[in-house]
């Protein structure tokens, strides 16, 4: 008896395993538990992929996303559609990982009680969209595809960002089965993950390029007689602009002319510029990364060169680059960098406040005063400044040749230069036709919201 | 096929009585369906306030049990029982306290004679039941005397002088007014009142868990979550007062398994409130197992008559889950019977508990270990051929505890361990998945959706939980596959708390920690070996559950003792239990332990 008694300290062994066990978890639980909790798939703060807790509303408070209980989303369908794309469907198919991000901070997550907090409810996270805007951006872009987005380039804020197509996740079409192309690329946000032959508001680019290095191109005068021929290849404009400068060509936007300007910059330091513009860059913000632009000039023959510097060629930009660009010359070369949230409370303390960052500077002070001066010029020349009224609107427009048979996507880049309202702003409608005479009406309202929105703050 | 028609007949009165329990359970559904409607119109502000509170005051009520009623188990005295003396040559008494007692040269023996005519263990001298003696030789090299005369195995009276090795030692038995005086003087387990303070804890601890599913869920659901819970209430005081009827006191243990069952029916109710009947049906059928193998066990007579056909039967259910059973994701271990989904591999971790406990003077015996390895070997090539890894894993971990226990000397340990090594490979090979799962082991963050998934969710879930659980219902754990059995640790860690599971895990340990301590004080090794393994099995399912769970070691898949949702398992887990239980000789503390004589006229 006595040998067996004595063995029994073998159990002893098994209790040291489970005990030592436990508290090595518990040593894990303490160290690793907060990383755990915000893990891609952790249940209590991801649905989908998306946002699973708590409150999303817009700039004013309106609610855009209640996921207390179960996902419920605004009241009304407009604003369910047109901001579907920032706060996401039920199914994940549409990826919203800006506002994701902050899940961790809307959790109000802490060692000792986890996720729960004491009303159950989460937290709420405030945008930097308005609903209202929202709406008005959507209503404009009348069903076609495309985006308009619209920013603070002084704080950053997106007062806007809409993305059409769209659909109400409270009563979802028949996405899988539509034949009409009504929806092919539904579940994307344009603002963010496309990419779009930019056409004539590239010669944004091209013009700063010029002025930065070449010391008297504003002295120089380009002929257009509707033609510019390279041997067999052309660059052509609808009609003959007769003689002009490069303010003027940029303010009728005259191809022939920024062909020949083209060719003053040539090859290398358009490509410089491309580079310190940052136009092809992608651009990260709360957790989301745009996709990538596009300028590629190797291999391509002096007309296929020409047109590259008039945004055709193979050119591709993003809008939120584009816009962001915008925002570098209304800014003087540098602006803020544009983001979503606002901030995060959960448990009556604030777990998130966004910060304003610095964009890099990508010209001089002197070069963006020059081209604010030249880009509001193409508005008082050009798409006539009534079209804004109260506001000081510089912009380009561009009409994106996509190929035969298709028709163009319509274009249109520019900023404010009111000190009150510092907005950059991008549109893009897909087989809109003009740029201008597509985006300017669709801009006139957009912009008119947000003039409202920021003069009722 | 005429095997299962055979096992669907038997059956069949189970069926019957179900059929026949169907209006009552309707009538319960009327009846306490009113209480969780009067709860689903409440505001959700009320239920978040009612959750608010539970989730301080269950860890609170959990951890005043755990303090009542693990702490007398491991903080009882240990007083040894004497049964009788040795009278020395010179006078000298030396106590027999146990009712197998080695005699021998070794130090390790229970009365150790340092003297080379002796041989290291000489003899077995055992006490019964009905309180007569016998000595038995153990193969020495000088034999053993009986009143001069060599004896293998010898009854013997009172007075009647043994010799070994030249050394005469006269048996003189204690009186019945000794052994009443004696077994009055013992410290007794804590008496009915202690007793019924921790029931009444308890239930207070269930019933606040009941309500917090009554003020969350669907009214349906809480009706069956509130019978579960309302049955196991019911059954713990009818065991209270039955206890009470035979004059025993001691309760701790069965409280300890009653609050471990009750977290079982929390995580069924957050995750499949329809089981939780069969849940409870399973714990009923588990405490007549209980209360049947401590009975069997009472005896020890009877015990070692029901040892053989335990072995039969453990061999048995093997066999005829391979002859019949259903494979379900890998491993053929389950038998369908009668619409029921039973898994007998977990019945034979009781029959094996019997099979490895033995008396001394059989343990002394070493045809008796072969046939106990080759037994064991027989088991792991049935689990083997079952494919089922968990299971084998437990049976190899009881097989060295056992063997351990057992075996004279390490080199027996070796063979076996070498033996059964070979057999782990084997079921290692024609095991990929097992394989798989140490291939995830500590690297479950490397493919937390598809390899890692149950795991990282359930890492996951624990941390959003906290120390105190989000409350009822409210967790998304229950939405992963096994999440009331494989990972019931971390389901209740996300509804209630990490501090509650952890008490679960506790309430195991004390188990365990009971088994070491009164294997001292133990009266035959049959229930020291007994108690030691049963705990040991349950130790070793708690640690592969749980660290498999949160990725601290390999995740096998295998149960929660008393907690995860199985019917089988619930029912082995009672049984493992009553060895525990039988091992308790305090003063009138187990039902499997007889009373004293005077004890049991009153």
């Amino acid at each position: 008896m006595n040998r067996v008694t004595k063995r029994t300290w073998l159990m002893g062994l098994f209790l040291g395993i489970l005990l030592g066990g436990c508290g090595l978890f518990f040593f894990e639980y303490l160290t690793k538990g907060p990383t755990w909790v915000i893990s891609p798939g952790s249940p209590h703060v991801y649905n989908n992929g998306n946002l699973g807790c708590g409150t999303v509303v817009d700039r004013w408070g309106n609610t855009l996303l209640d996921l207390t209980e179960g996902r419920k989303y605004a009241a009304d369908a407009q604003t369910r559609k047109s901001t579907l794309h920032w706060v996401g469907d039920r199914r994940g198919s549409i990826s919203a990982g800006a506002v994701a991000k902050y899940a961790s901070a809307m959790a109000g997550y802490d060692l000792v009680n986890g996720v729960y907090n004491s009303n159950g409810l989460g937290g709420v996270e405030q945008l930097t969209l308005s609903a209202r805007v929202q709406n008005a951006a959507l209503s404009g872009m009348l069903g076609r595809k495309g985006t308009v987005a619209v920013y603070n380039y002084k704080t950053g804020e997106i007062l806007c960002a809409v993305t059409s197509p769209t659909y109400d996740p409270d009563n979802v079409p028949d996405i899988e089965g539509d034949t009409t192309g009504a929806y092919t690329g539904v579940y994307l946000n344009r603002f963010l993950q496309s990419s779009y032959p930019p056409g004539s508001i590239y010669k944004i680019v091209t013009c700063a390029a010029a002025l930065d290095c070449i010391p008297d191109i504003e002295s120089r005068t380009f002929t257009c007689n509707g033609k510019y021929a390279y041997g067999k290849e052309a660059i052509t404009c609808e009609s003959a602009h007769g003689s002009c400068d490069i303010k003027r060509a940029l303010a009728v936007s005259c191809n022939c002319a920024f062909a020949q300007i083209a060719e003053l910059v040539g090859r290398k330091n358009m490509q410089k510029y491309v580079s310190q513009f940052q136009i092809t860059e992608r651009l990260s913000f709360d957790g989301v990364t745009t996709s990538a632009g596009k300028y590629d000039i190797s291999d391509t023959g002096a007309a296929s060169f020409a047109w590259s510097c008039i945004g055709q060629h193979t050119d591709l930009v993003n809008p939120c680059r584009f816009m962001t660009f915008m925002g570098q010359i209304a800014g003087g070369g540098v602006a803020a960098e544009p983001y979503l949230v606002a901030q995060v409370q959960s448990g009556g303390e604030t777990t998130y406040r966004a910060q304003t960052s610095y964009t890099d500077r990508i010209m001089s002070e002197a070069l963006a005063n020059k081209m604010k001066n030249y880009l509001r010029n193409n508005v008082e020349v050009t798409y006539g400044s009534w079209k804004f009224p109260g506001l000081t609107v510089c912009g380009k427009s561009g009409t994106a040749e996509l190929g035969e048979n298709q028709i163009s996507n319509a274009m249109f880049a520019g900023f404010c230069t009111d000190e009150k309202y510092p907005l950059a702003f991008v549109c893009v409608v897909e087989n809109g036709g003009y740029g201008a005479a597509t985006c300017i009406p669709i801009l006139s309202t957009v912009l008119s919201e947000c003039k409202a929105v920021l003069d009722s703050e | 096929m005429t095997m299962q028609t055979l096992l669907d007949m038997l059956m069949q009165p189970f069926v019957w009585l179900g059929e026949l329990l169907a209006p009552v359970a309707q009538w319960l559904e009327t009846a306490l369906g009113g209480i969780p409607a009067s709860f689903s119109g409440m505001d959700a502000a009320y239920e978040n306030f009612y959750i608010s509170m539970v989730r301080y005051a269950c860890p609170i009520l959990a951890a005043l049990l755990l303090l009542r009623c693990a702490m007398p188990l491991l903080t009882f005295r240990r007083e040894p029982e004497i049964w009788a003396w040795l009278v020395m040559p010179g006078g000298e008494r030396v106590p027999v306290t146990h009712w197998e007692n080695v005699i021998g040269r070794s130090k390790s023996c229970d009365v150790s004679i340092a003297l080379s005519t002796v041989s290291r263990n000489h003899a077995v001298l055992t006490r019964y039941d009905d309180g007569s003696w016998t000595i038995t030789d153990a193969n020495s090299k000088d034999g053993t005397y009986v009143n001069g005369e060599r004896v293998n195995i010898c009854a013997l009276q009172d007075g009647d002088v043994i010799s070994v090795g030249g050394v005469k030692l006269k048996l003189k038995v204690i009186t019945r007014q000794q052994e009443q005086l004696q077994s009055q003087l013992r410290t007794r387990a804590s008496g009915p009142i202690a007793g019924f303070f921790n029931l009444l804890l308890l239930t207070v601890f269930q019933v606040l868990t009941m309500m917090g599913f009554a003020v969350h869920d669907a009214v349906e659901n809480s009706v069956m979550v509130l019978e579960g819970f309302g049955g196991i209430i019911l059954a713990q005081w009818l065991l209270y007062v039955f206890y009470l009827v035979i004059h025993r006191s001691s309760f701790e243990m069965e409280t300890l398994a009653f609050f471990l069952c009750s977290l079982g029916m929390a995580a069924i109710a957050t995750v499949a409130p329809k089981e939780s009947l069969k849940q409870l049906i399973a714990m009923l059928v588990g405490v007549f197992v209980y209360l049947l193998v401590g009975w069997s066990l009472r005896n020890l007579e009877r015990a070692k008559r029901v040892r053989y056909l335990a072995v039969a039967a453990g061999l048995g259910f093997l066999l005829l889950t391979l002859a019949i059973g259903t494979e379900y994701y890998g491993a053929k271990n389950w038998i369908i019977v009668g619409g029921m989904s039973l898994q007998p591999s977990e019945l034979s971790k009781v029959c094996f508990v019997f099979a490895g406990a033995s008396t001394m003077d059989r343990i002394m015996n070493k045809r008796n270990l072969i046939a106990f390895i080759v037994y064991s070997v027989l088991i792991c090539g049935c689990l083997a051929i079952m494919n089922d890894f968990g299971t084998a894993l437990i049976f190899f971990c009881s097989f060295l505890i056992i063997a351990y226990l057992r075996s004279g000397s390490m080199g027996t340990v070796a063979l076996a361990i070498t033996a059964l090594g070979i057999a782990g490979i084997l079921a290692l090979r024609v095991a990929p998945h097992a394989l798989n799962r140490f291939a995830t082991w500590r690297h479950v963050w490397d493919d937390p959706f598809n390899k890692g998934y149950q795991q990282a969710q359930a890492l996951m879930c624990i941390a959003s939980g906290g120390l105190f659980g989000v409350g009822p219902g409210k967790g998304w754990l229950r939405k992963v596959f096994a999440a009331d059995s494989d990972i019931v640790f971390a389901t209740i860690s996300e509804e209630w708390g990490l501090l509650l599971a952890m008490m679960a895990v506790l309430c195991l340990c004390a188990f365990g920690f009971f088994a070491i301590r009164t294997a001292r004080v133990a009266r035959s090794s049959f229930y020291s070996i007994g108690a030691c393994t049963a705990a040991g099995v349950l130790l070793i399912q708690t640690i592969l559950n749980v660290l498999g769970t949160v990725d601290i070691l390999p995740f096998t898949g295998v149960t929660l003792p008393f907690v995860s949702n199985g019917g089988t398992s619930m029912v082995a887990s009672w049984g493992l239990l009553a060895f525990v239980k039988a091992a308790d000789t305090r003063q009138n503390a187990s039902f499997a332990v007889k009373l004293s004589r005077k004890v049991r006229q009153k």
